[in-house]
């Protein structure tokens, strides 16, 4: 199979309309760190934008940087970081769960959307890109957006380009919104408590003033004797609930001790400060309890988001019937599953479940022949679907990019 | 009028008795209104300088309704302008002479408040205070606050991604909206996302925000709430030289502190604004910054005095720093009073609505001033100055036979300027018919096409909201068209692996 190392839009541009004259699909890559989340795909050529790898600008004063779609999140993270700042959303390294290697490339981290546990707080990563260079389907170079944090100027293009898994036009250049990271943090563990009132912690915790920007509960099943940041939080047989505050030192202790408070009805907490703190949470952003190298890296994983308030009873269910194991984030609102091997990898179960409770699933890791046989992605209501595939259409008429990545039944 | 509108369609004007007839059998009682003298206050939104009397208006009660309306128009070819509260100061909701007005002014329920899931369920008819209200029994509030919160409604804030003066922290509609109902111009009503933090599939709610009533119907719409912060205490302080003043907001992002709002007004809105509301506002200095710091009490007195400290180090020539809510609202009162006060020192104003990046700020004003003299107009700057946010607002008199066209004049280049700058047309307004022909500014026809064939994804016919946002319009199957480049050859010229 070809790969096509494009150096600018120009070469993006050439490479597109030669497929589109030859009807030859491409998958588009940066580091190729999430090739194996989708459908498999019908593609016969690769177009690689590693080498568009460049910072073109970054202002911290301004909250924004723009850089090529290419470049490594890595990097980019390193250089956020010299000035204190980061990307709010905290973008999720797939890497451990795919057991793949490098956390990838800023355009794969828009394609993929994937946020970490500060998306109650922060919002997702449509919230943060704020415009956008691409190459359509059509072969054509636009842009939309801008390099201000606040414009509504036309349609907002950057919000479909997020989490469109590369199925709707190949970012060249983008520019996303940066935020000063907190000077400290605070978290608060309890301990013990089932899904359930793990999950009525998790919500008084979110309606407090307390501006909580991590929520999450570790079922005592899900640890397992190895050497990471959870690990280290466990205690045989208990479950992990954490809260998370994060600021000015002497606001995030007032809060974690406010918090305390109003959570005492669940136990008493205990407080992992800074460093401790941030390793935990990385942890559970990147799921380590489901790594690839781990007990369950032969399960299923699923991503399930879901109304927050109902997230307990649902990981619960699921937990019971597949025999799975299910981590919480977001409050609730998101719930990790792991499930036990089967060669529909338990969709029906677990899209049945979900569904019920108003959620939506995607099955984020398992092999190529399990992805081909079902949706990888939640199936969606007939208008939807149809309306989704008429936006598709308007990128991409020739599914010329990343073709029947997102839907099944696209010939192959 | 500057702007041109789609020539009417003098056939459906012609049929416009059997029009109305077949929309009461769909809309029975007084939903539908044709009277020449009880149309008269749906002929403007906030744009008021621009005025046309509708075909007819319709205010529906029901989603259904809404379906059957536009289904009908659909088949029969005709257009059809949606209007909230009609507080949109582009024009967004300004009538067509041959189009139905579809108000959804009867769409007044909250359907649903959740506490738990922290969202309220509501119709699109609700103004934007009225959610916060609402909720603020429970200590939640909404947190997009567009300066007509009063009157708005959040169906509107939806179609035109309304902001304020506290979305530097909090975020715009776009940010705060989980999920909604929409009625299509096909009259499909389709349910998008609910109480989750994410939809999946594409992010159909994130491009029906701020898509100016052109994509659909809105008729409900779920949104997130937050809990009110603890405490809110505002500085006010001067500067001798604006410069300074744009410094002093660089220097406090850049110390990374993101305050709950952060306003600047220049010397002209800080005259108008005294003397209106007297909040006691220096009046010998060129610039004057409002900074909001909410939080924890604790927190929001050690950033008070961080902030404090960083505004003497730029030169700050007053400072003030509100020690209760009296004092503090009332350094709120002249900047929130600005767009009146000025109504008071000028016949009419122009509010303008660009963005620059922060640090453009002295350019930009400098550029403005010359401006000014160049049209021989007055202006006064509001300036939401944490997301470089401009508001110029240009005095005219409407009555002197051309100051309207010269007003309109000024305007465009001082949104030719801060896209020159590296911004954009419009921060929080909306395009409309107010910018739409200045979109050839900050986009190519290449941009522009692959926004309209959005469009036609969602209304193949172009009958919802035409003459809105886009300046020329073109037919679906000529922007779906495939324009083959030539070359045959796979992949010239690239680097192969």
């Amino acid at each position: 199979m070809d790969t096509l190392r494009v150096r600018d839009a120009k070469d993006v541009e050439q490479v597109v309309r030669a497929a589109i004259a030859n009807d030859q699909p491409l998958e588009i890559i940066g580091h190729g760190s999430k090739r194996q989340i989708g459908q498999p795909m019908a593609t016969n050529a690769v177009l690689d934008l590693s080498a568009l790898n460049a910072v073109v600008s970054y202002e911290p004063n301004e909250l924004i940087i723009t850089v090529q779609a290419g470049a490594p999140l890595a990097d980019v993270k390193s250089l956020i970081d010299a000035k204190n700042q980061q990307f709010a959303f905290d973008p999720m390294d797939t890497a451990p769960l795919l057991g793949t290697a490098g956390i990838g490339t800023i355009g794969g981290m828009i394609g993929a959307g994937l946020a970490g546990s500060r998306r109650i707080k922060s919002g997702g990563a449509r919230d943060h890109l704020l415009g956008a260079h691409a190459v359509s389907g059509f072969g054509d170079s636009f842009k939309t957006g801008g390099k201000v944090v606040k414009n509504v100027t036309g349609y907002d293009l950057s919000k479909l380009l997020a989490g469109s898994w590369g199925t709707l036009a190949v970012m060249t250049e983008v520019t996303l919104k940066v935020m000063p990271k907190p000077e400290s943090e605070r978290t608060l563990v309890l301990r013990g408590l089932d899904d359930i009132a793990a999950n009525r912690a998790m919500t008084a915790a979110l309606g407090s003033p307390f501006d909580v920007s991590g929520a999450a509960h570790l079922p005592a099943s899900v640890f397992r004797p190895s050497g990471d940041a959870l690990a280290a939080l466990a205690s045989p047989g208990q479950s992990v609930t954490l809260l998370r505050l994060e600021g000015i030192e002497v606001s995030a202790a007032s809060r974690a001790a406010s918090l305390t408070r109003l959570v005492a009805e669940f136990g008493a907490a205990e407080v992992l400060k800074d460093a401790v703190s941030t390793g935990v949470w990385d942890a559970l952003r990147d799921v380590i309890p489901f790594a690839a190298g781990g007990a369950l890296g032969a399960w299923p994983v699923w991503r399930i988001v879901c109304p927050p308030a109902s997230g307990g009873a649902l990981g619960r269910q699921l937990a019971r019937e597949t025999g799975g194991d299910v981590i919480y984030d977001w409050g609730g609102g998101l719930i990790w599953a792991a499930v036990p091997p089967r060669p529909d990898a338990q969709a029906a179960t677990v899209r049945n479940l979900v569904e019920a409770a108003a959620g939506h699933a995607t099955l984020i890791r398992a092999s190529e022949e399990v992805r081909r046989h079902l949706d990888v992605f939640q199936p969606q209501a007939a208008g939807i679907a149809a309306l989704a595939e008429r936006v598709r259409q308007s990128f991409d008429p020739k599914e010329i990019l990343n073709r029947g990545r997102m839907a099944r039944g696209t010939p192959t | 009028m500057a702007i041109m509108m789609p020539a009417a369609d003098e056939a459906v004007l012609a049929r416009r008795d059997a029009i109305v007839a077949d929309l009461r059998a769909i809309v029975p009682g007084e939903g539908v209104i044709d009277s020449a003298a009880e149309m008269i206050p749906y002929e403007s939104d906030g744009l008021t300088a621009y005025r046309q009397p509708p075909m007819v208006v319709v205010l529906p009660d029901t989603t259904e309704q809404v379906s059957r309306v536009l289904k009908y128009c659909q088949e029969q070819g005709i257009r059809v302008v949606p209007r909230g509260s009609g507080t949109s100061l582009s024009g967004g909701a300004l009538p067509l002479r041959d189009a139905v007005l579809l108000g959804l002014g009867k769409f007044k329920r909250i359907r649903e408040i959740d506490f738990d899931n922290r969202v309220v369920v509501t119709e699109p008819g609700v103004t934007n205070l009225a959610i916060s209200q609402a909720v603020a029994h429970a200590g939640f509030y909404y947190a997009p606050d567009p300066s007509s919160q009063i009157a708005c409604s959040i169906g509107g804030n939806v179609a035109e991604n309304s902001g304020g003066v506290h979305c530097l922290k909090y975020g715009m509609t776009t940010n705060n909206v989980l999920g909604c109902e929409i009625v299509l111009m096909s009259g499909e009503i389709l349910r998008i996302g609910g109480k989750s933090a994410e939809n999946p599939g594409y992010d159909l709610m994130g491009i029906i925000t701020g898509s100016e009533g052109l994509l659909g119907v809105i008729t409900e719409i779920t949104v997130r709430i937050l809990q009110k912060p603890e405490t809110a205490r505002a500085l006010m302080v001067g500067f001798a030289q604006v410069e300074a003043a744009g410094e002093c907001v660089a220097r406090i992002i850049g110390a990374g502190i993101i305050p709950g709002g952060m306003e600047m007004m220049d010397k002209p809105a800080i005259h108008a604004a005294e003397a209106f509301v007297h909040a006691g506002y220096p009046l010998d200095v060129e610039a004057l910054l409002i900074i909001e710091l909410d939080g924890p009490s604790i927190e929001v007195d050690e950033l008070i005095g961080r902030v404090e400290t960083i505004a003497k180090g730029c030169g700050s020539v007053t400072l003030q720093i509100s020690t209760n809510e009296t004092e503090r609202n009332l350094f709120w009162a002249g900047r929130k009073a600005a767009f009146p006060a000025v109504g008071r020192i000028s016949p009419d104003y122009l509010c303008m609505d660009g963005t620059i990046p922060r640090g453009a700020l002295p350019k930009a004003l400098t550029r403005i001033r010359e401006l000014s003299e160049k049209y021989g107009l007055g202006v006064a700057n509001v300036f939401h100055a944490g997301d470089g946010n401009l508001h110029p607002l240009i005095l005219y008199d409407a009555n002197k036979p051309g100051e309207m066209e010269r007003a309109e004049a000024f305007g465009a280049d001082i949104l030719r300027c801060c896209v020159e700058l590296g911004g954009v047309l419009t921060g929080e307004h909306g395009v409309g018919i107010e910018k739409r022909d200045l979109m050839p500014e900050m986009f190519s026809e290449v941009d522009l096409n692959q926004q309209q064939r959005l469009k036609c994804a969602f209304d193949a016919d172009g009958l919802l909201n035409p003459g809105k946002v886009f300046p020329t319009l073109h037919r679906c199957a000529e922007l779906g068209r495939m324009h083959v480049h030539g070359g045959k050859l796979a992949f010239p010229d690239i680097p192969r692996f």
